[in-house]
């Protein structure tokens, strides 16, 4: 479900001019799976499918399999079209240090939505 | 070269605001009834510019946006800090007050969007008599927080970088790139502090509950329009509210939090109507 976003597209490649200073790692969760993204210098650099046995993350954000289908939908339907929305609806979870996520805000959310399939010509 | 002049004025006054004086900054065009836009939070009037160059609405209106202190092109307060600013509801009603009677305005039309769509609520409820209409655009009774503001205000984070990451997401994923750019632009250039300032107002001091049932329609018309991707303020708030003062409120399709910014000539089409039952 994740594993595209170590694609280097040009989607993927501008928005590392975001994120210059970014090294991090997080955790995708649909519940049942689990994805482990590292991010260097504000390019993913590898995403791990689980289960893991002692995976190391900073932060980690957490929704049903159905809620991210629902978010990663070409246009996504009101409430389910950005990771606040599902937030507001409590149907995500932000856990961990969030200090990166909050920072490059708007790097994650392109980053998430850069997985739809119509969204390229809508996004940066 | 030739231009595309604009026709839109900007002016700066003082006006005092609670014994205090304040810088204030607003723009204006059109002739005829007096339309007062108040902004979002940690935005600035430049969010209404669609309305400012729309000749069918300039007919009829005086079109006039003021930016709030602390906001856009208006000063802070004299004697001010950072960290230290709050938007009560008390303050942003003198705020609305005093620009209209500095104006001499006489009975105008008063919309505002997002703070500006609760403090028409608070408008109908104490001063209906004032006003020839209220428009509140994304107007919900109250608000619980669902994520952490501080994070809006810290120094290990740039402010211009979270707020507008908070407020693109509050667009529509329709809504034209151009426009959604801009109006994230703006809550970017915002100061430190100010967008955390106004949600202590929305989120905290603005709160109404039974009191939206003084709100009496027949002394001063009221009308709601929400945009369906608004997951702040909903449509189904807005509904609640609608019901409970006894009017019908419009859902506005392939819009969001902002929809005079994000996608202004969707709005307009819902906007046009209104505006012609007012005048």
């Amino acid at each position: 479900m994740f594993m595209k976003l170590v694609e280097k597209d040009e989607r993927r490649k501008s928005l590392s001019a975001m994120a210059g200073y970014l090294n991090t790692s997080f955790m995708i969760s649909t519940i049942d799976t689990e994805y482990l993204v590292n991010i260097e210098k504000g390019m993913v650099t590898s995403v791990q499918e689980g289960p893991f046995i002692m995976p190391s993350y900073v932060f980690k954000l957490t929704a049903s399999k159905d809620e991210w289908l629902k978010f990663l939908q070409p246009i996504p339907l009101p409430g389910s079209h950005d990771i606040i929305a599902l937030l507001r609806r409590k149907v995500m979870q932000f856990d961990g240090d969030l200090h990166p996520l909050m920072s490059h805000l708007l790097y994650f959310k392109l980053l998430l939505a850069s997985l739809r399939p119509t969204e390229v010509k809508s996004e940066n | 070269m030739k231009i595309e002049k604009e026709p839109i004025t900007g002016h700066y006054g003082k006006f005092e605001i609670e014994g205090i004086s304040n810088r204030i900054y607003w723009e204006e065009a059109g002739e005829g009834i007096p339309l007062v836009c108040l902004h979002t939070a940690g935005s600035d009037g430049r969010q209404y510019r669609a309305l400012l160059n729309d000749k069918k609405i300039l007919k009829k209106y005086r079109v006039i946006v003021f930016d709030m202190p602390w906001h856009g092109k208006s000063s802070p307060p004299e004697n001010s800090s950072i960290g230290n600013y709050k938007l009560s509801t008390d303050l942003y009603i003198s705020q609305i007050l005093s620009f209209i009677d500095g104006l001499e305005l006489v009975k105008p039309v008063v919309m505002g969007c997002s703070i500006g769509g609760r403090i028409i609520l608070h408008l109908a409820i104490h001063f209906p008599e004032k006003f020839r209409a209220l428009i509140g655009l994304q107007s919900a009774g109250h608000l619980d927080p669902y994520y952490d503001i501080n994070w809006l205000h810290r120094q290990d984070v740039h402010g211009g970088e979270v707020c507008g990451g908070i407020a693109y997401g509050l667009m529509a994923p329709t809504s034209p790139e151009k426009e959604k750019f801009e109006t994230m632009w703006h809550y970017m250039q915002g100061g430190p502090g100010v967008f955390k300032g106004d949600l202590f107002f929305y989120k905290y001091d603005g709160n109404i509950g039974n009191e939206i049932k003084k709100i009496d329609n027949s002394k001063c018309p009221i009308y709601l329009l929400t945009g369906e991707y608004d997951y702040s303020a909903t449509p189904e708030e807005t509904k609640i509210l609608a019901d409970t003062i006894g009017i019908k409120m419009v859902k506005m399709k392939n819009v969001g939090h902002f929809p005079m910014s994000e996608n202004p000539e969707e709005f307009l089409k819902y906007l046009y109507p209104v505006l012609d039952k007012i005048s």
